[in-house]
C-alpha cells in the first residue's frame, strides 16, 4: 500500500518543523523514512549525503516511548553512549546532567514499568540527547500523555530546543501543539500522503504561554492551520465512505 | 506492618496454604482405616510414611532419586540451550525458519513418550535413552517460546537501538534476546515439568534404575506403600524444583511486568 507519494520537503539547520495531517495519512511514514527505518523509492539527504538506513545523528523518540524495559533510567540513558565506546567516567557525567536537565534525580535505578507516561517520555528523551544527534525525529511524542502533563512536556521541548537549536522534524496530530513548538508546519493530506500547505510560524519565543496562546496572532495561524487539516480529514472521510 | 503483625500474616497465610494438604490427608487416612477400600491396594498415609523413612535409612532413594535428576537435569540442560538455539535461527532466517515449521508444527503435540521404545531400540537400556527422551520433549517448548519472544520484539525497541548507534549484530544479544528472556523462561517451566515426566516414564520401559524403574518395580511386586513412597518423593522433588525456577525467574526478570506483579501480589 502506498502511504505518501510525491512528497518533498527541505528542512533547513536548527529549524523546527512539524508536519501535520488527518490520521493515517502516512505522517510517521514519512518520520520514519528520515530515520532510514523504512526504505522508499525517492531520496533523503543529509547535508546532501544520501541517507542509507538508521544513524546516530538522527535521534528519534516514539509517541510510545519505546524505553528498554530491561534497563533502569540510568541504564537507558547510558545505552547510545555506551555503543559509542565513551569512557565511563565521561558517560556518567553526561548521564548526570541529563537526569538533572529532565527532573528525574532520585530516579535512575528504577525501571521504565515504575514511571508515570510523563516520566517515559522524559527519559526518552535524554536517551536521544545523549547520543548528541544533529536532528530530532519526534513521532507524535506526547500523544499517549494527559492534556497537562502535554503542556509541561512541550514547555520542555521548547526550552531544550531553544537551548540546542537542534533541527527537529515533528509528527503531530494536535494543530495547537504545532504551532506552539514549530517554525514551519507543513500539512499533509490523506493517504496516500502529500504535503499541500505549509505555514511559517514567527513568534518571540520569549513570551510565556499564557500570553502567547491567548494572542490574536497565535490563534490566527492555529485556525488557518486547523481548517487546513480539517479539509484534509473530511476528503479522507468522504474517501473512506466510497470504499 | 510492625514485626509480629508481619509474622501472624505469614504464619496465617502458612496455615492457608497446607490447610488443604492436611485435609487431603485426614481424607486418606479416613478413607483407608474406615475400611472403604482394601488397605493392601491404597496405604494409609501413615504406612507410606514408614516406607518412606525406610527408604531413605537403606539409600536406596537417594541413589536412584540422583539417577533420576541427572538424566533429567541433562536433557533439560541440552533441551534448552538447543530449543533456544533453533528458536533463535528460526526467527533470524528465513529459510530456515521455512524448513523448520513444519517440524515443530507436526510434532508439537504428539507424546514424547511414544518414542520411548523407539529409543530403547537404538540407544538401548539407560541413561541414553532416558537422556534422550527429556532432550526432544524439552526442546519443542522452548523453540516455541523463544521463537515467539524474539519476533514480538516491539519494532520502535530495534529502531530505537539502532539510531542510538547499536549495530545488526549487537542487537540479538542486546534487544531480541533480553525481551525474549520472558517467553523463554515460561519456556524453561514447561520444560522442567516435561523433564520428570519424560525421566520416570523412560525409567518405567527402558532402564534398569533410577526412581520410575523403582515405582515400576515396586507396582509389580505389589509393595504399595513402597511404591506411593516413591511417587510421594517425586512430587516433592518436582515441586521445589519448580519453585526454585519461580523464584529464580523473578529475581532475574525484576523489570518484567508479570514477574513483578507476582512479586507485589506476595507483598503482604
Amino acid at each position: 500500500m502506498l502511504a505518501l507519494r510525491g512528497t518533498d520537503l527541505t528542512v533547513n539547520e536548527g529549524e523546527f518543523v512539524s508536519i501535520v495531517g488527518p490520521s493515517g495519512c502516512g505522517k510517521s511514514t514519512l518520520l520514519y523514512v528520515v530515520g532510514g527505518f523504512l526504505a522508499a523509492r525517492g531520496e533523503v539527504t543529509i547535508d546532501g549525503a544520501p541517507v542509507k538506513g538508521p544513524g546516530t545523528d538522527r535521534g528519534i523518540v516514539f509517541q510510545e516511548y519505546a524505553l528498554f524495559p530491561w534497563l533502569t533510567v540510568h541504564d537507558n540513558i547510558a545505552f547510545g553512549l555506551e555503543r559509542q565506546g565513551l569512557a565511563a567516567s565521561e558517560r556518567e557525567k553526561i548521564v548526570d546532567r541529563l537526569v538533572k536537565v529532565i527532573g528525574l534525580g532520585g530516579f535512575e535505578k528504577r525501571y521504565p514499568r515504575e514511571l508515570s507516561g510523563g516520566m517515559k517520555q522524559r527519559v526518552a528523551i535524554a536517551r536521544t540527547l545523549a547520543r548528541d544527534p544533529a536532528i530530532l525525529l519526534l513521532d507524535e511524542p506526547f500523544g499517549a500523555l494527559d492534556a497537562q502533563t502535554r503542556e509541561i512536556m512541550q514547555d520542555e521541548l521548547l526550552r531544550i530546543w531553544l537551548e540546542t537549536r537542534k533541527t527537529v522534524l515533528m509528527v503531530t496530530h494536535d494543530v495547537t501543539e504545532a504551532v506552539y513548538l514549530s517554525n514551519r508546519i507543513c500539512v499533509m493530506s490523506a493517504r496516500p500522503g502529500q504535503i499541500i500547505e505549509e505555514f511559517t510560524v514567527s513568534f518571540d519565543r520569549g513570551r510565556s504561554r499564557e500570553e502567547l496562546v491567548v494572542s490574536e496572532q497565535f490563534n490566527s495561524i492555529r485556525n488557518r492551520v486547523w481548517l487546513s487539516v480539517r479539509r484534509q480529514a473530511l476528503a479522507a472521510g468522504e474517501h473512506n465512505d466510497e470504499a | 506492618m510492625t514485626k509480629p503483625d508481619q509474622f501472624m500474616f505469614a504464619a496465617r497465610r502458612g496455615l492457608v496454604r497446607v490447610a488443604p494438604l492436611i485435609l487431603f490427608g485426614l481424607i486418606w487416612h479416613t478413607i483407608c482405616t474406615a475400611g472403604v477400600v482394601n488397605k493392601d491396594f491404597l496405604p494409609a498415609p501413615g504406612a507410606v510414611a514408614a516406607a518412606l523413612a525406610d527408604l531413605f535409612k537403606g539409600g536406596e532413594i537417594t541413589k536412584n532419586l540422583t539417577i533420576t535428576l541427572f538424566r533429567a537435569a541433562v536433557g533439560l540442560i541440552l533441551g534448552a540451550a538447543c530449543g533456544i538455539w533453533i528458536g533463535v535461527m528460526m526467527a533470524r532466517s528465513r529459510h530456515f525458519r521455512e524448513y523448520v515449521t513444519p517440524i515443530v508444527g507436526g510434532t508439537y503435540s504428539l507424546p514424547k513418550s511414544a518414542l520411548i521404545p523407539l529409543f530403547a531400540l537404538w540407544f538401548g537400556i539407560g541413561n541414553i535413552t532416558s537422556i534422550a527422551a527429556v532432550f526432544l520433549a524439552c526442546l519443542l517448548p522452548m523453540i516455541v517460546n523463544t521463537y515467539h519472544g524474539v519476533v514480538t520484539t516491539p519494532k520502535v525497541l530495534v529502531w530505537s537501538a539502532e539510531a542510538l548507534g547499536t549495530g545488526e549484530r549487537e542487537l540479538w544479544p542486546r534487544i531480541f534476546i533480553r525481551n525474549a528472556l520472558p517467553d523463554i523462561f515460561t519456556g524453561l517451566r514447561i520444560a522442567l515439568g516435561f523433564s520428570f515426566v519424560l525421566a520416570i516414564s523412560a525409567e518405567m520401559i527402558a532402564s534398569t534404575n533410577g526412581i520410575g524403574k523403582l515405582i515400576f518395580m515396586y507396582g509389580e511386586n505389589g509393595a504399595y506403600d513402597y511404591m506411593f513412597a516413591a511417587i510421594a518423593c517425586m512430587v516433592i522433588v518436582a515441586f521445589l524444583a519448580d519453585r526454585a525456577l519461580v523464584i529464580l525467574t523473578k529475581r532475574l526478570l525484576v523489570w518484567h511486568e508479570s514477574a513483578a506483579a507476582e512479586l507485589e501480589a506476595r507483598r503482604p
